[in-house]
């Protein structure tokens, strides 16, 4: 709960006719993160990761030609069928698969021809229709001889750009037609600019038409022959699609069965293609978490006896960014969980501060929004989004969680505070009301901004030491020297404003010197410490103005990181002054204490809730981002993707 | 609508502000900057947000292409992270954004299959869209010829697009109808989301996303005026009638022949007199466009300043991430090249720059 799953890392050799069986026992497991091990590959010639990837590519392309015969068809992949332990020989399914495509393409192909034709004969129709009452011979529209003239069809959205491009030039486009994507139009201008007339009408991408050569006539009575001339190619249409139905009834069950037998080929071939290949042996390399290993193990070994299992523990003594990083957290703590991965996903080696965070995110919250009835209206709504009854909110279930605990602790601080839908009066406040200590309150909340940023220190030193990094652990602004720094300043500033505090002022001083120097030199005292040459890149100077910075920044940000905490006790204050000010409200808009006022204080409460609970929840999560993990957390660690060779159910 | 604008914005808000305090410092550039060789850069860069990309590659394999490709992945994934948090009503925009790289990875794969390169030489080239794509990027290459990779579009909303500017191409054999029509398409439907967006998102993302399309649109006419020599009505077609601070006036006067320094001055008057660039088009135009881009970036900075729950921010972060990778591409490809502070550093956008 405090790190990441622990990992191990296995080899697995395994000759060469149990390699599916071991492929099918790792993938079924559900918890193996292959590792690329092609390159262990000792012999070349023996072709085994190209072959893997050859059959891949092979599946892969049967897959595609089975679904676009299944689409054309109508007919749904369905469900993987149980028995797909094994892989699919593509090329012995092949013929059938090609016998299954002719078939059905020998139809669509003459389905797809007639139904180009009907569109070419329904185009000329459309084309037709608005010059129809034009009483010329269609002959004559072909080639004008004293105008230029286009008839053409056009992207909709070019009508108005080619227009505005001819506003200086005598001609007219008139549409006559248009749909939402097409119009059809007629640009005739002078033979004097047909040459302008031409570029513009090409590059508005206007296309000239195409008038049928094979009738004769009046528009009108073109249309008619074209009319009769569809009529009958819908009736053979009509033909092809009984055929097809038929297909789709007797072939849809085998061509189910093929698909997912191809694609449990392909993911499997995929797998085995980033084996390492021995003459006779096929190595898997990956990592599974080190709780499933015996398991895992156990399965393997049941296979056969002669493979051979390699397990090596990862320590978490180096940063390594290769291990895949699993959180396991339990149930209650998922919300929490991707609140932090929404920042980062822990390096293998760092603290997962999930649980960190589901400490401090409800108690910061709590005692920004203290009140016993707005936490409980949290609390109910955070329920409800628990309980999925809405559909709407489904996705927010997890979200629930977070606002469940944080309603729950918002009710202790009310009680803490004594306030209960803002009425301040009627609960005794266990603490203090903090409208009426507000100096204290600031001061507490910037004390436990520096009890939360120590903890913070703290955790980026023990990730140091856990990554075996030195510098950052002596000297970086994160590590013992920033920790040093940060106390020798707080000691310094409670030695001002404290008279009479029984510390010595030279020793924080003399703390804030040697601690403030290590962080300015951070970089070259963990080159000296880890022996990394030269100790100063690009010139002094430049190191001189960077140093200064160096320190200027890590001040700073010590001293905004604390400050920011002040929020907490000024949500607080706020919270119980937003409070009195709708009572004030209803007390103007109805002095007698009507329904009104009761409306007034309700509808108040409502955006008390909604608003001022966002507000205090996006200050919270600042406060865990940028203040605390900004003390430890590095994030980018490797998402943790256990091997299957079906995609599952639903995904 | 401020409760609201407040809730729907508040995750992406702090998401964004967390990717946006990573990205590179000042003095990160600099030490970029002064980075002696290819190998050099790639060591500092590993010790950057752009670490993990990089390491998924052995060392020996990141060529200057790859490690480009690599840290395009960041941006991916910064674009994964955003549409999934921002609310629904801006998530047309924030994907047709994304898509923009969708129709560069087009543009890339008709050339290569114009070209007759090969897969392996095109694949490195293109964004890292992952899942994201509708494109048959592979067995696009694989296709004999430009119309048969057209083809394969079937389904998607490119191949209406390209549909009439196919006829053009088979006629002319060039790839300029194809790839005009594409970013005309593209654009439009972008400034439509824009436009679609609810009230208070509108004037943001009109600021964002307009920036981008005046430079885009300024840099067409510009570019189509004194280097393809096309005439007013071809430039007016080719070109957009909207924009943010660019105006179908500006683009139709340079279209007409007008002083393109004094519609510079007039649509960007922070910019300065502009006309040296113009006198050598081939070296000036690169630079009048870094220029832009620049201001583009200046814009997007701005963004985070004031009210924050709207989709300006999320936008603003995107552009300023595309800029500084397009930063990192120029730093990769002139270090491989040993290529002079000089030479590269006008065309810095948002790294450390010369001007």
């Amino acid at each position: 709960m405090f790190y990441p799953e622990p990992m191990t890392q296995i080899e697995i050799v395994v000759p060469e006719q149990h390699v599916l069986a071991a492929t099918n026992v790792v993938a079924e497991s559900g918890m193996f993160h292959q590792v690329d091990a092609s390159y262990l590959s000792s012999e070349t010639g023996l072709g085994t990761t190209e072959d893997w990837s050859k059959k891949s590519t092979a599946a892969a392309a049967l897959e595609r030609r089975l679904l676009a015969v299944m689409k054309t068809l109508g007919i749904k992949e369905g469900s993987p069928p149980a028995d797909l332990a094994s892989m699919t020989d593509v090329e012995a399914v092949q013929p059938m698969a090609e016998r299954l495509e002719q078939q059905v393409e020998g139809v669509i192909e003459d389905l797809a021809d007639e139904q180009k034709k009907l569109e070419k004969l329904q185009n000329y129709v459309r084309q037709l229709e608005p010059i129809a009452d034009v009483g010329i011979q269609v002959g004559a529209l072909r080639n004008p001889r004293y105008v230029f003239s286009v008839l053409g069809i056009i992207p909709v959205e070019h009508v108005q750009r080619l227009r505005t491009s001819l506003e200086h030039i005598p001609a007219v486009l008139l549409p006559l037609r248009q749909d939402s994507r097409r119009a059809v139009v007629v640009l005739s201008g002078t033979q004097q600019h047909a040459d302008i007339l031409e570029r513009a009408a090409r590059s508005a991408y206007l296309s000239p038409l195409n008038l049928p050569d094979d009738y004769q006539g009046t528009p009108r009575e073109v249309i008619a022959a074209l009319r009769t001339d569809i009529e009958h190619m819908q009736t053979q249409i009509a033909d092809q699609k009984g055929v097809i139905a038929e297909l789709r009834e007797s072939r849809g069950e085998q061509l189910q069965t093929l698909l997912w037998r191809a694609r449990a080929s392909r993911m499997l071939a995929d797998a085995l293609a980033r084996y390492g290949r021995l003459r006779y042996m096929y190595v898997i390399v990956g990592w599974v978490p080190t709780r499933g290993l015996d398991a895992l193990t156990s399965r393997l070994r049941h296979i056969s006896g002669e493979i051979l299992i390699e397990a090596i523990p990862s320590t978490r003594g180096r940063a390594d960014t290769n291990v895949p990083v699993a959180l396991r957290n339990p149930g209650i703590l998922h919300a929490f969980q991707r609140l932090v991965t929404i920042y980062g996903r822990p390096r293998y080696e760092e603290v997962d501060p999930t649980l960190f965070l589901a400490l401090t995110f409800p108690l910061l919250f709590g005692a920004m929004f203290g009140d016993v009835g707005h936490g409980l209206v949290l609390a109910l709504l955070g329920e409800l989004l628990v309980s999925r009854k809405v559909s709407r909110l489904r996705g927010l279930a997890d979200l629930g969680v977070v606002v469940t605990i944080c309603g729950v602790v918002s009710i202790g601080f009310g009680f803490l505070y004594g306030s209960v839908f803002g009425m301040e009066d009627l609960l005794p406040a266990l603490w203090i009301r903090p409208m009426e200590n507000i100096m204290l309150i600031l001061s507490l909340a910037i004390g436990a901004g520096v009890v939360l940023l120590t903890l913070g220190f703290l955790t980026g030193i023990l990730n140091a030491w856990l990554a075996r990094d030195w510098g950052r652990l002596l000297f970086g602004h994160t590590g013992i020297a920033g920790l040093l720094l940060y106390w020798s300043l707080i000691g310094l500033a409670a030695g001002l404003l404290i008279p009479g505090l029984p510390v010595p002022h030279l020793v924080p001083v003399l703390l804030a010197a040697v601690s403030g120097l290590a962080v300015m030199f951070s970089d070259l005292l963990t080159r000296l410490v880890e022996g990394r040459r030269p100790l100063i890149e690009g010139g002094l100077a430049t190191y001189a103005v960077q140093v200064v910075f160096e320190l200027f920044e890590a001040l700073i940000s010590l001293l905004s990181n604390s400050l920011s905490y002040v929020r907490v006790g000024a949500f607080a204050v706020a919270h119980a002054g937003l409070s009195a000010v709708i009572f004030i409200l209803a007390a103007m808009v109805s002095p007698a204490r009507g329904v009104v006022y009761w409306v007034v204080v309700a509808l108040g409460n409502l955006f008390v809730i909604g608003f001022e609970g966002m507000i205090v929840g996006i200050q919270t999560l600042r406060l865990e981002y940028y203040e605390f993990f900004s003390k430890f957390f590095t994030g980018g660690g490797a998402r943790y993707v256990p091997l299957a060779t079906l995609p599952k159910i639903g995904e | 609508m401020a409760g609201r604008d407040v809730s729907e914005y508040a995750t992406v808000h702090a998401r964004v502000r967390a990717m946006y305090s990573k990205m590179l410092a000042p003095e990160t550039w600099t030490e970029l900057c002064e980075a002696a060789d290819f190998a050099a850069l790639l060591s500092l860069m590993k010790g950057t947000v752009y670490a993990p990309y990089l390491a998924e590659v052995e060392d020996e394999k990141l060529t200057p292409r790859r490690a480009v490709y690599q840290v395009k992945k960041l941006l991916a994934d910064a674009f994964t992270i955003i549409a999934r948090l921002v609310p629904r009503s801006s998530r047309p925009l924030v994907t047709q954004f994304y898509r923009r790289y969708e129709v560069d990875n087009l543009k890339a794969l008709i050339r290569g299959v114009e070209t007759g390169a090969s897969w392996e030489r095109v694949r490195y080239v293109l964004f890292p869209l992952g899942s994201f794509t509708v494109l048959p990027a592979e067995s696009m290459m694989e296709a004999e010829d430009v119309g048969a990779a057209v083809e394969q579009l079937r389904g998607t909303p490119y191949c209406d697009t390209l549909a009439h500017a196919m006829e053009r191409y088979t006629a002319e054999h060039s790839l300029f109808p194809l790839e005009v029509v594409l970013d005309l398409a593209y654009w439009r439907e972008l400034w439509r989301d824009v436009n679609q967006l609810p009230n208070s998102d509108r004037t943001p993302g009109r600021h964002v996303v307009g920036s981008l399309l005046d430079a885009s649109n300024l840099m067409w006419a510009i570019r189509y005026r004194v280097s393809h020599h096309l005439s007013e009505e071809e430039i007016i077609n080719y070109t957009l009638p909207s924009g943010y601070q660019v105006h179908d006036e500006d683009v139709r006067a340079i279209a007409a022949g007008a002083d393109i320094a004094q519609v510079m001055a007039r649509v960007y008057p922070s910019l300065g007199d502009v006309s040296p660039l113009l006198k050598e088009p081939q070296r000036g135009l690169p630079r009048l466009e870094a220029q832009l881009l620049r201001h583009v970036a200046q814009e997007c900075r701005a963004a985070f300043v004031g009210y924050p729950f709207h989709v300006g921010i999320p936008m603003a972060y995107l552009l300023l991430a595309e800029l500084e990778i397009q930063d990192l591409t120029v730093l990769v490809e002139a270090k491989a090249s040993h290529m002079s502070d000089e030479r590269f550093r006008p065309f810095l956008l948002v790294g450390c720059t010369l001007d």
